[in-house]
């Protein structure tokens, strides 16, 4: 387990956050969500997901907004749980074993709610190749 | 539509609330199974002295809602293998969640919402949710978006 901080030193407009690689493993995909990929569904089962007319099973979107959610937590600390925002949109599929990467650069800060000054970020995951599989923004009132 | 398949919704349709109280188990279950392996979510040694959700949860509080309100849906019942699925598999497009304050184990939650659109783009259609989750007392926990495309393969090619 990891021991997370309340108020972790700010990064400065400009700098880039960069989580872990991830290999999305099909038993990853199982523990993600037991409920959702057992039996037939688009993830985890190939006959299933060619009638859906994909080429194979896709990876969860849920997984890789957890991921950059991860990252934020461990940026912004309390300030995230309490009054984040992220924005995702799952532009390209994830397939089964390939490595996926949270990012984050820092932008601007503009004035926010009660006096707060609002965070702003771009945010996407990519792959190893540097495809940009979701892109989105996020913000944090601090 | 309420009470039938998700493919049933339409713009307008506004949900039954679900209430239920937010359960350790499933807070540790959820962080778990996403990898997320921070001291917050799984007890109490944190800045509220009291155990924390993750903020992506509010995509089960949607599935939540979804089994309550579209009854016929084989989809969610059939995630358990046991019964024959009868609807396409949805894709999910967009995510857009923002946080008005925590959510703590104990707390019972009630969750809304809309069908805020539904929309066709290049023969694909796509339902666009709404929901909030607020606390049994009324404090705003978070506002929730969400872009479904209902079926991956366009009309034109079925």
């Amino acid at each position: 387990m990891s021991e997370l901080t309340a108020n972790p030193t700010l990064p400065q407009t400009g700098e880039e956050l960069n989580g872990p690689d991830i290999k999305v493993t099909p038993e990853r995909l199982q523990v993600a969500d037991k409920k959702a990929h057992v039996g037939a569904n688009i993830h985890t089962d190939v006959e299933y997901a060619k009638e859906q007319g994909l080429s194979a099973p896709i990876v969860d979107g849920m997984l890789s907004v957890n991921y950059l959610s991860s990252l934020l937590t461990r940026a912004y600390g309390q300030a995230y749980i309490e009054r984040g925002e992220l924005q995702c949109k799952f532009i390209k599929p994830v397939y089964v074993d390939q490595v996926v990467r949270p990012r984050a650069i820092v932008g601007e800060r503009e004035p926010g709610e009660d006096g707060r000054e609002r965070q702003l970020l771009e945010t996407w995951v990519e792959l190893e190749d540097g495809t940009k599989v979701v892109v989105g923004k996020a913000s944090v009132e601090l | 539509v309420l009470g039938g398949y998700i493919s049933d919704l339409e713009k307008g349709d506004e949900f039954e609330p679900v209430r239920y109280t937010l359960s350790s188990e499933s807070v540790i279950a959820y962080s778990d199974g996403n990898e997320e392996d921070g001291d917050w979510f799984h007890g109490d040694s944190n800045p509220w002295g009291k155990q924390v959700r993750p903020p992506t949860m509010i995509h089960s509080d949607k599935m939540r809602l979804l089994e309550v309100n579209c009854a016929k849906e084989r989809r969610i019942a059939g995630m358990t293998g046991e019964v024959e699925l009868d609807s396409d598999a949805r894709i999910h497009f967009e995510y857009h969640c923002r946080q008005h304050s925590p959510a703590f184990v104990g707390e019972e939650l009630v969750l809304s919402g809309r069908i805020k659109d539904r929309f066709e783009r290049k023969g694909r259609e796509y339902l666009q949710y709404e929901l909030e989750v607020n606390t049994a007392d009324g404090r705003l926990v978070t506002t929730y978006l969400d872009r479904t495309l209902l079926r991956y393969t366009p009309k034109e090619n079925a």
